[in-house]
């Protein structure tokens, strides 16, 4: 009995000890104590004190190097950016690249590393994150890269930094805070040529409702075999938003001229697009599968119309090939005329956390993924298009495959950043894709969508989490062009 | 007992610290206490002290970053928010459905399962393994079954001739609840039969001899010997099954994101993406920590009224 209890102690103890450890530091002197202390304690104990051995062992290898941890959330380059980095650190004996792609949720994953002071020293920034940078730099989170860039020509000359400043999207006011070196196209049409062709169309109709109808044809010839149009879930965003934007509708409901929300117009292209539906057009289900398996029914032929951006290039090359031969077209509008511009994306670009342990270091790192060698690479491997002209006239166009049937168009542009607020209900975009779907009516869609969008603007310029935006000589198809006024 | 009485009683001795400590040894109370230490320090750290976190900002805007005052205004929301109430709705339409199905099958199974039979040891196993399966990959495989255009479902249904028609069981607002409950059933029965079968180990073989030869057959076997001695496991049974059916969302985030227009959005969804917001919007964590808050007091609640009812199981007995 008395035996039992002193080994139902030890194994208390035990317990105890080796959470304690789990929960341990990761300064190599406390592990180390941790490991002694365990190590009264049996093989768990041993490992742990393996472990610490190894860690020991790597830092003395590595000597005075710096780590400069980078953090991505890109997996479509990930084959690039490994032998890449392998590049920099065999040829770098004073700076280690330690580069990690992280799984989904990007940016909540930064921000909880950065309050458990685990943050990386570089992370990658895309527009379409969907950070806001306002947030980010009032946190105190970003570095500003501003004195970095100005003291490097080869990398202003290359990227083309300060041509490519967004305000609040990369910059705010002389401060830049990341630098896209790419930029992923607007939304186009996606078809099988075949399918079209059958249907008695030589070209993707160029207006929406001509596309309805001719969606309408497709899904009759294929007599429950193939359809007219596939979706996916929330799939309002992924085609039918640039629609209305290059119809010169209000990008993401905002009117920049007078700086509140007006999705009214939007009314009109809500209901053609609602028409897929109605008309029984659209790929049965489609709506409810993730964009990857609507990638792979179109691959096989399961409906003719998709709609997405450049990423299209390598899905329906290497991801999921197509069978047949797949064209790519332009987006058409509602009126058979471009009237606003479409909206594209900057990508590729780095920033440093303000939490870095070596700023030089990292900057150094940021300047090597914006070096002209790393970038012909990287652009030529397909994995995006150039935003700069200069990198543009560096890169051989034929090595990019069906990338370069996503050129960039002279009506594509970056928007200036719409006022974040807080919205009560759902977002524009889903209540949107409710509308497509039949499940809520068009006019009082967008009537409620205006209500809800401008109590919100207004909370939040109240509460100081928003200010409102004009742009002084706003121009539809050249939404980059204009002066932001910031204020009440 | 009197206070005269209490007054003659011998003063108890003063025990020294070491002999408290002695005595606490000698009683298991030291290996108790350590034996607790480490799920009590877990269960501090990662559900009281968030639970408490989530008070300070139940007054603001806040997206993972910066916080703002709002004041009342989250609460104020919140009664009209109908997005919300309607999800109040659907869960207790999911955890109810759920609970009436997977209760009664996983207790016939497990009766089923009880009896030696040859095989049964193999397909407990097969009953309880969606159990460890990853709910987001089975749930991303009945994605597949349940697809409108090319799912097996509706290929072995209409191969029967049970339908002439694809139905699109995720899609549809009338067939879309039934989808995630279905899915939510086939994840939870083998746990809860296992359970059973965990209860029914503790009744005695004598019980049911006696009734054998008093002439009881199988159902009356089960109505009067089986199931009021199961009562007590059956009360745990069915309140975990509550807080869970009510707890429910991660499956239901994979196979339709709360669509098709809010139909299968449940509280703890409709929380978990305000909190985490999308590329459209932003997070909304001081929102949804008052509907957190208000959603555990639901699920509180719901509990309460249970354990009030429940207390007539232990009489069956």
């Amino acid at each position: 009995m008395k035996k039992k209890k002193v080994l139902s102690l030890i194994m208390a103890t035990a317990m105890v000890l080796s959470l304690a450890g789990c929960g341990g530091s990761d300064n190599s002197s406390s592990s180390g104590s941790d490991s002694s202390a365990a190590s009264e304690s049996g093989d768990a104990a041993a490992d742990t004190a393996d472990d610490s051995a190894a860690d020991s062992g790597e830092s003395a290898a590595s000597g005075d190097a710096v780590t400069v941890e980078v953090w991505s959330n890109n997996r479509h380059d990930e084959t690039y950016m490994t032998q890449k980095v392998e590049e920099f650190n065999s040829t770098h004996s004073d700076i280690q690249i330690n580069y990690t792609i992280m799984a989904d949720d990007w940016s909540n994953s930064i921000q909880l590393a950065y309050q458990a002071n685990t943050a990386p020293d570089v992370m990658a920034v895309s527009a379409s994150d969907g950070l806001k940078l306002s947030e980010w730099v009032g946190a105190g989170m970003f570095e500003s890269l501003t004195s970095y860039i100005e003291g490097s020509e080869d990398f202003k000359t290359v990227t083309e930094a300060l041509d490519h400043k967004y305000d609040y999207l990369n910059s705010i006011g002389d401060d830049i805070y990341w630098v896209p070196t790419g930029v992923r196209s607007g939304t186009r049409i996606e078809y099988n040529i075949g399918l079209l062709k059958d249907a008695g169309y030589d070209a993707v109709p160029s207006t929406l409702a001509e596309m309805v109808e001719a969606a309408g044809k497709i899904t009759a010839n294929g007599a429950g075999s193939y359809y007219g149009v596939g979706f996916t879930q929330n799939g309002f965003g992924r085609w039918l938003e640039g629609i209305g934007e290059m119809s010169g509708l209000n990008h993401m409901g905002y009117d920049y001229e007078n700086g509140v929300f007006d999705f009214t117009e939007w009314a009109e292209l809500l209901k053609l697009g609602n028409q897929f539906y109605a008309n029984g057009d659209v790929l049965p289900g489609s709506e409810t599968q993730g964009v990857d398996n609507n990638r792979a029914l179109f691959a096989q032929g399961s409906f003719c119309f998709w709609g997405n951006a450049s990423q299209e290039a390598g899905v329906f090359t290497d991801q999921f090939p197509c069978s047949f031969d797949w064209g790519v077209a332009e987006l058409p509008t509602m009126e058979g005329t471009v009237k606003g511009a479409l909206s594209c994306t900057p990508n590729f670009g780095w920033a440093m956390l303000s939490s870095a342990k070596d700023k030089e270091a990292a900057w150094k790192v940021i300047e090597y993924f914006g070096s002209e060698e790393f970038l012909k690479g990287y652009f030529e491997g397909g994995y995006s298009a150039p935003l700069g002209s200069y990198m543009a006239g560096k890169i051989d166009a034929s090595k990019t495959g069906r990338l370069g049937d996503f050129a960039l168009q002279d009506y594509e542009d970056v928007y200036p950043s719409v006022p974040t607020v807080i919205v009560d209900g759902d977002d524009y975009a889903i209540t949107m894709w409710n509308v497509i779907l039949g499940n809520l009516d068009a006019d009082e869609a967008v009537a409620d969508l205006n209500t809800r969008y401008n109590d919100a603007l207004e909370r939040g310029i109240e509460n100081g989490s928003c200010q409102r935006v004009t742009i002084a000589g706003f121009d539809k198809l050249h939404p980059s062009k204009g002066t932001a006024v910031y204020g009440e | 007992m009197s206070n005269k009485e209490k007054a003659s009683l011998p003063a108890k001795p003063k025990r020294t610290f070491a002999q408290k400590l002695q005595r606490a040894n000698s009683r298991g109370d030291i290996a108790t206490f350590f034996m607790l230490a480490p799920s009590v320090l877990l269960l501090l750290v990662t559900s009281v002290y968030p639970f408490l976190w989530i008070f300070r900002y139940v007054c603001y805007d806040y997206n993972g970053m910066n916080a703002y005052y709002t004041g009342t205004r989250n609460f104020t929301r919140m009664l009209s928010d109908a997005s919300f109430w309607g999800s109040v709705g659907h869960t207790f339409e999911y955890a109810l459905l759920k609970i009436v199905f997977i209760i009664p099958l996983a207790l016939i199974m497990a009766v089923l399962m009880n009896r030696k039979i040859k095989g049964s040891g193999l397909f407990r196993g097969i009953y309880f393994m969606p159990t460890i399966i990853s709910t987001a990959v089975s749930a991303m495989v009945f994605t597949f079954i349940f697809a409108a255009y090319n799912g097996i479902l509706n290929a072995i249904l209409r191969s029967t001739g049970i339908i002439s028609q694809n139905i699109n069981w995720l899609g549809d607002p009338k067939t879309a609840m039934w989808s995630v409950i279905i899915v939510a059933i086939w994840g939870g029965f083998g746990n809860y039969m296992i359970y059973f079968i965990s209860g029914m180990a503790g009744i005695s073989e004598d019980v049911y001899e006696s009734a054998q030869i008093d002439g009881a057959n199988g159902l009356q076997t089960f109505w009067k010997i089986t199931l009021p001695m199961l009562s007590p496991m059956l009360k745990i049974i069915l309140m975990l099954a509550i807080t869970g059916a009510f707890k429910d969302y991660d499956s239901i985030l994979v196979l339709t994101q709360g669509g098709p227009n809010d139909r299968t959005k449940v509280m703890f969804l409709y929380i978990y993406q305000l909190i985490f917001g999308s590329n459209t919007a932003d997070p909304q964590i001081g929102y949804g920590t008052v509907l957190s808050l208000t959603a555990a007091v639901i699920v509180g609640l719901v509990t309460a009224v249970y354990q009030f009812f429940a207390r007539k199981l232990d009489d069956v007995m």
